[in-house]
């Protein structure tokens, strides 16, 4: 019960010939330190969910909690809270808008208003985290960055929060494979090594998936599954219902399974599909 | 959510008001602001709200629309009451206050001048209720048309016009996005002095500036893609839409206009 | 035209680099090849080697430094046919956001039309009619921002289509889109291509994507490094690997099961290919 929503339902312009029910009665919490990952089709409401769990939105009914208490709406709470729940939006790269990296990591630090020196801790500290080579880059105009090199700045200008959770909504979109595999090393080991509580939303499952413990299927803004993200994986019929497609390993090891192989469909990665195989094979 | 905004004033509808061609409709409303000119009695006055008021219903556009274009006039119209009660003399004098006199001849012609002000406002409002502001621009663009031979551009103007339209909502989702994005970052748009606030917007407006020139040059790009060329020939599909409705559209209504002016005789 | 042979596009020894200042910016380095009608081309290559630069060529966007690129048999220098050019190559990009024009999808489906000043009423007909064929009638009436991704890239497909174009080049069409979206949209243009022999060039990073297509041409550093039949090219792990690419997964993991000890054939692409291999290993065991 560390962070969650009970009963949340959140309508867009409500009232008025416009209104369209977003979310609808939403119960969830999350363990502390867990890596959850938000899965649901474009329009589900992963998006307005997660904005939620960051007061940046306002339930039309119900509540969100975080570490045993509710999220309401008073100003200095709120601003409180995004100190500690930090929320890096879709292709967030497209918020830049200061002259170098270092004032970009800077600008949320700075919002706190600490002083320059711990500002200067705050950004070196998130910029060493996220694994980008020499330090010159902060130096340099964002744009000027590659896009793999924008993502990771633009996670480490809400990682200067020093947030306890980490949310991210569609981390990966429109990046390469190498800047993916290096975003998602940063998440496991924010996760891992600093214990961060990761929150994913996310329609792509191939690689995200060995990452993660738990998840959550949104569809049409309502929750249709939760649990452990073996759980939820094994729906395998409910999640194809859905328009949601598995990890294209964990279909190949479902195949397997059905055609008979004795291998577990509990699989994520290359390697674990590998051994799974080679053994089945090997006791076959 | 774009969803939160409408386009204009446009009321999605399929009544016979909606279909109609927007450049007839633009031609007879101009026959109608003439004539509400020309009108000098109370009974032809009324008559034509009769007409407006049934054009409404036939357009099925819910009334509380109508009131709510109708809100700005309520204040246009007090304040001329006002005046045309208290500085036209004439007719049966009703009270005085100190030095004014209040008389009945100021009274009529101040009534007289805020109705036909609501009825010309009744029409107008039953043309963009029901006209897509495209369509407002393209009937618009063909009446100026003739500007063109002058080099006014016209077309472009309108195609301009079609496009700002396009990503009006596409825009305001952004910004809305932007907004939340920065405040998740604990930007702060809400206290301060004037200069500290217009100063924090700069992490708002930078980014909006950014984007919606990436956008305008990827549009352009897919345009070109498309064939679009500045100067062209180009033909629009919505230019056959001129159909016997239409026709019958002004036929009627240059029937009810004499109507009208026999009621102002 | 009749003269020429069924190539739709051809790409004489094509040179192109971009006038910037002094930053890296992806250049071709003489480019040779063809596209014959009803061709399916997934074009593949790590950022930066060109592949958008490529298919910009094709539809006279960009006009090559050096060398020819010839759409029809006319080449994309000739200005006053230049309407021809786009009308046969019409051109889907990444963000479907920034690609439709109008206010409504009718209005969109007609904008190619109207720019080749076609009669209205074969304009009317060929909306109609595309609608009809890509099952987005219910949609016409709508404001582009209230459809999905999804929806919003077939729109982008039917307003080409309308042009009843030669061939439909693609950037990276589906990156932006869920699974189903993306579904919605591989099957509409595998349908096309399948069904009226519209030539496809289709940018992509998703080698499963590629798979489905009849030819593969892989670019590095601006140049073509490899080009032929998908089961070929994408089954080359060791280039794919050298340029920053990867195979599918099934065949991936089947060199990993090779490495393993596992004898499983070479050629291995899809999942169902996978599966089976294993299975017949596992009964002969």
């Amino acid at each position: 019960m560390y962070i969650g929503t009970e009963q949340l339902t959140h309508t867009y312009m409500p009232g008025t010939p416009f209104a369209t029910k977003a979310l609808q009665d939403i119960t969830f919490s999350l363990q502390q330190g867990c890596f959850a990952l938000i899965i649901g089709p474009s329009g589900s409401g992963k998006s307005t969910l997660i904005q939620h769990l960051n007061g940046l939105l306002k339930p039309t009914a119900g509540r969100v909690f975080f570490a045993g208490q509710s999220i309401g709406s008073d100003k200095q709470a709120l601003l409180g809270l995004r100190k500690k729940i930090g929320l890096v939006f879709q292709m967030p790269e497209e918020q830049f808008f200061a002259e170098t990296v270092y004032d970009e990591i800077a600008f949320a630090p700075r919002n706190q208003g600490l002083t320059e020196n711990e500002v200067e801790e705050r950004v070196n500290n998130a910029f060493e985290k996220t694994g980008l080579q020499s330090a010159s880059l902060l130096k340099r105009h964002p744009f000027q960055l590659s896009a793999g090199q924008k993502r990771l700045v633009a996670i480490a200008a809400v990682l200067s929060l020093n947030p306890e959770v980490l949310i991210l909504d569609e981390p990966t979109v429109a990046l390469d494979l190498d800047s993916r595999d290096h975003l998602f090393n940063l998440l496991a080991q924010l996760n891992q090594e600093e214990g961060l509580t990761i929150i994913i939303s996310t329609h792509h499952l191939d690689h995200v998936a060995a990452l993660a413990d738990t998840a959550l299927v949104l569809k049409q803004g309502q929750l249709m599954l939760a649990g452990s993200l073996d759980e939820v994986f094994s729906r395998r019929k409910a999640l194809y219902e859905m328009g949601l497609s598995l990890p294209a390993v964990t279909e190949i090891m479902h195949s397997l399974a059905e055609r008979g192989l004795p291998v577990s469909t509990c699989v994520y990665t290359m390697q674990k599909a590998k051994q799974e195989i080679l053994a089945a094979k090997k006791r076959g | 959510m774009a969803r939160s905004i409408t386009m204009g004033q446009y009321i999605p509808g399929v009544s016979i008001i909606h279909q109609l061609n927007p450049r007839f409709k633009l031609l007879t409303l101009v026959l109608i602001l003439a004539l509400l000119f020309l009108l000098e009695t109370f009974g032809a006055l009324v008559v034509s709200l009769g007409m407006a008021l049934a054009l409404f219903a036939m357009a099925g556009v819910p009334f509380k629309y109508l009131l709510r274009g109708l809100r700005p006039v309520l204040y246009i119209s007090i304040f001329a009451l006002i005046i045309y009660f208290f500085f036209t003399s004439g007719g049966v004098v009703l009270f005085r206050i100190g030095f004014l006199t209040v008389e009945s001849e100021g009274g009529e012609q101040g009534i007289f001048i805020i109705a036909r002000l609501v009825v010309l406002v009744l029409f107008s409002l039953l043309v963009t209720l029901t006209t897509t502001p495209l369509s407002l621009t393209h009937g618009m663009a063909y009446f100026l048309s003739p500007l063109q031979r002058l080099g006014l551009p016209t077309e472009e103007v309108a195609m301009i016009m079609a496009v700002a339209l396009r990503f009006i909502p596409t825009l305001m989702e952004e910004s809305q996005r932007l907004m939340r994005a920065q405040l998740a970052r604990g930007a702060d748009f809400e206290t301060g002095s004037i200069f500290k606030r217009a100063r924090n917007l700069v992490p708002l407006i930078v980014p909006l500036f950014v984007s919606a020139f990436r956008r305008a040059d990827e549009l352009a790009i897919a345009m070109e893609a498309r064939g679009f060329r500045i100067g062209a020939k180009r033909t629009r599909m919505q230019d056959d839409l001129i159909t016997f409705k239409d026709w019958a559209a002004l036929v009627i209504t240059l029937a009810l206009i004499v109507l009208v002016l026999i009621f102002n005789l | 035209m009749a003269g020429q042979s069924a190539a739709i596009i051809e790409s004489k020894d094509a040179y192109f680099s971009y006038s910037g200042d002094g930053e890296p910016s992806p250049a071709l380095s003489g480019i040779n090849f063809s596209v014959k009608r009803g061709e399916y081309v997934a074009l593949i290559g790590p950022n930066g080697s060109g592949k958008t630069t490529l298919l910009k060529l094709f539809n006279a966007l960009l006009i090559p430094s050096n060398g020819e690129v010839l759409v029809k048999g006319i080449s994309t220098t000739e200005e006053d046919k230049l309407p021809e050019v786009r009308r046969s190559c019409g051109m889907i990009f990444q963000n479907p956001d920034n690609q439709l024009v109008a206010t409504t999808v009718e209005e969109d489906l007609a904008f190619g039309l109207e720019n080749l000043a076609l009669p209205v009423s074969v304009i009317r007909k060929r909306v109609k009619a595309t609608a009809a064929l890509l099952g987005l009638e219910m949609l016409l009436k709508q404001p582009p921002h209230l459809l999905s991704g999804g929806e919003k890239q077939r729109v982008a497909i039917a307003g080409v289509l309308a042009m009843e174009p030669d061939c439909i080049l693609m950037d990276e069409p589906t990156a932006m889109l869920d699974p189903a979206g993306r579904h919605s949209v591989l099957n509409t243009v595998h349908a096309l291509n399948r069904n009226r022999g519209i030539a496809v060039i289709h940018v992509t990073h998703f080698p499963e994507e590629a798979a489905l297509a009849g030819r593969v041409l892989a670019l590095n550093e601006g140049r073509v490094v490899a080009d032929g039949a998908a089961k070929k090219v994408l089954t080359d792990l060791d280039l794919l690997h050298k340029i920053g690419l990867q195979g599918t997964t099934a065949g991936e993991l089947a060199a990993l099961l090779r490495l393993g000890g596992c004898p499983l054939p070479s050629h291995i692409l899809n999942n169902r290919e996978l599966v089976d291999n294993i299975c017949t290993l596992a009964q002969n065991n």
